[in-house]
């Protein structure tokens, strides 16, 4: 940990997890072997915040979402994901969050109505509810027009779009983001941060990786993470004094 | 409920991609008959017109008669006759025959004499199944000629050879009485063609799925992992079961292959070694890193064992006893005695029940294998 200070006590070590938190987690820690991917992190992230979660590439980011998401398993700690025990029932909580990574996670092959439609039935998605997060999402994405169009023939811009759209079709409380922004020009990540915006507006929680500091600006809670080890975290205020 | 939403969502997803890539629904389709066509034309097990050369250095009407027997036989078809026996060298280092008939001279004096006449019957052992079916014609050739020959001296000295008692084996072949090889290729076949198409789409879908990023993203969501790989292999084994009918029908119709035994069974067995077979399919794209090694991994654990290991090509008990053990790791040996059995033999249930049963065994094995492969992948 040369050149870093080491980890300081924060105030929420050994506080008992925050059910009404969109997010709350305690001493959570992931070892691969010999190895400490995440080492014993406490953060709580409150409903409607934009949570912005931030390090070098190999910090412990990935890991972090994917214990969170009940997708890996935790070798210590607690994790409350919009109140429920994500570590030991993850299935009580998948449908009420959502996710959306660098990869955009689209069928390229299939086009944009169809995307749509599968991840509607993953969500097993009503009829009903279908028309609508459907018309919602195509005049978000600024796709109406362009339904029947290969997904592949789309650009970046227009497909992290779609990829926000089929991650936010259950219309999910809390969505986590992994670096969403990869690989996508200033112009259309502006416009993609307006889209963030507005679903913060609505009370969704964002939880936002990155590594642009530049994308910090956007978030209204910061937490930083190195080598495993959160080394610093609070408002974004606060950082903008320092 | 949910499930069937879900499982709903992915096979109507899969067909879409089916669909769309009409490269390799071409390829799923066409490939059937196409290397039925191959197989059955031109990698015939039936050895007809053998390349002979006749070596005459007797030159008489005797050996000369005999010659004759070879030109008018079906199985030889003499493509030149020579001089001397270094004739044989060069014939067959040029391929131009893969048998020699040398008379040595003296044949026709010996004849004549009453005594034994002795040919040489030369082979090229390169190619062992020309060469051995080859020499068994050569041989029952030289037994009926000198029947005849033993007959018309015996006529000659006036002595009665009909009564005296001959033994003579009648051989019957079962089931495939004119011994086509098609009769014995295509319901192997069929194995093999069901068994590529299902190990080698199933290895690459998921694979392609986690570098697309919608593995992850689906590991994230309600969709439980076997909703998802039962999602995926219904299209496949809907497409199986097509290839299936369509070799059948080519094969009854262009070869008249019979189907003498119960379809039900048929289509029980193949059901089950689909689900094997897409299982395996998922094995490997548990395991494989990379779309090219899920390809080659794909097409190694699908063609080799179905050709080598399944008694499709070699008989298993002709390949040793260890690689008989290792035949029971693949599916394609049981469904090989299932479709045999069923077009060629006239089986049912009640003969094929153990390989109707390996084949669930493994079909349970394999998936559960699969299951857990993908699960510990994360």
């Amino acid at each position: 940990m040369s050149g870093v200070d080491p980890v300081r006590p924060g105030p929420l070590l050994g506080t008992a997890p925050n059910p009404d938190a969109a997010l709350s987690v305690r001493g959570l820690t992931k070892r691969f072997g010999s190895f400490t991917a995440v080492d014993g992190i406490d953060f709580d992230v409150p409903r409607g915040q934009i949570f912005g979660f931030l390090g070098p590439n190999g910090s412990g980011k990935t890991t972090t979402i994917r214990m969170l998401t009940g997708t890996s398993g935790a070798n210590a700690g607690a994790a409350l994901v919009l109140g429920e025990d994500v570590l030991s029932h993850p299935e009580r909580v998948k449908k009420r969050f959502g996710y959306m990574s660098q990869k955009f996670a689209l069928f390229e092959d299939l086009t944009v109505e169809e995307n749509l439609r599968f991840y509607a039935g993953v969500y097993d998605l009503s009829a009903e509810e279908f028309a609508k997060q459907r018309a919602y999402v195509l005049a978000m994405a600024d796709l109406r027009g362009r339904e029947n169009e290969l997904t592949a023939n789309l650009s970046v811009g227009w497909r992290q779009r779609l990829a926000l759209g089929t991650a936010t079709i259950h219309q999910p409380e809390l969505l986590f983001l992994d670096e969403p922004t990869g690989g996508v020009d200033p112009v259309a990540r502006r416009h993609f941060w307006d889209l963030l915006y507005d679903l913060a507006s609505r009370g969704v929680t964002l939880f936002v990786t990155t590594h642009y500091m530049d994308e910090a600006s956007h978030c209204n809670q910061l937490a930083f993470i190195y080598r495993g080890g959160l080394i610093a975290e609070g408002r974004r205020t606060t950082f903008a004094a320092t | 409920m949910r499930s069937l939403s879900r499982i709903g969502a992915v096979t109507a997803k899969e067909f879409i991609h089916l669909l769309r890539d009409r490269r390799t629904l071409a390829v799923v389709l066409a490939l059937p008959v196409l290397q039925m066509l191959l197989f059955a034309y031109a990698i015939s097990f039936d050895v007809k017109n053998v390349a002979t050369v006749v070596i005459d250095l007797d030159k008489t009407p005797a050996s000369q008669a005999y010659v004759s027997s070879y030109e008018s036989s079906d199985f030889f078809t003499v493509v030149g006759t020579g001089d001397d026996l270094a004739a044989v060298d060069g014939v067959f280092d040029h391929n131009q025959a893969l048998i020699a008939v040398v008379v040595p001279s003296g044949f026709g004096r010996s004849l004549a004499a009453g005594e034994k006449g002795s040919v040489a019957v030369y082979l090229d052992g390169s190619e062992p199944t020309a060469a051995r079916v080859g020499q068994a014609f050569s041989t029952a050739l030289n037994q009926v000629y000198s029947q005849q020959v033993t007959i018309r001296w015996a006529d000659a000295q006036g002595l009665d050879v009909t009564a005296a008692g001959q033994l003579e084996p009648r051989v019957r072949t079962w089931y495939n009485p004119e011994k086509r090889s098609s009769d014995y290729l295509i319901p192997g076949l069929m194995v093999v063609i069901i068994m590529v198409v299902a190990v080698q789409q199933t290895a690459v879908s998921l694979v392609r799925e986690r570098e697309q990023g919608t593995d992850e993203q689906l590991a994230i969501s309600p969709m439980r992992r076997w909703e998802m790989m039962l999602g995926k292999v219904a299209p496949w084994t809907l497409l199986a079961f097509l290839e299936l009918a369509v070799v059948t029908a080519v094969g009854m119709w262009f070869f008249d292959l019979p189907l003498r035994g119960s379809i039900g069974v048929l289509a029980l067995g193949a059901a089950l070694f689909v689900f094997c077979s897409l299982g395996l399919g998922l094995v490997i794209s548990a395991v494989a890193p990379s779309l090219e090694t899920a390809n080659m991994l794909g097409l190694l654990l699908s063609i080799l064992p179905a050709f080598i290991l399944s008694g499709f090509a070699f008989p298993l008990s002709s390949i040793p006893g260890w690689l008989q053990v290792v035949s029971c790791l693949f599916p394609a040996r049981f469904m090989v005695t299932i479709t045999r059995g069923v077009f060629l033999k006239g089986a049912g249930l009640a003969e094929l029940w153990p390989e109707i049963a390996a084949l669930g065994a493994y079909a349970v094995v394999v998936i559960a294998v699969a299951i857990v492969l993908t699960r510990r992948r994360r």
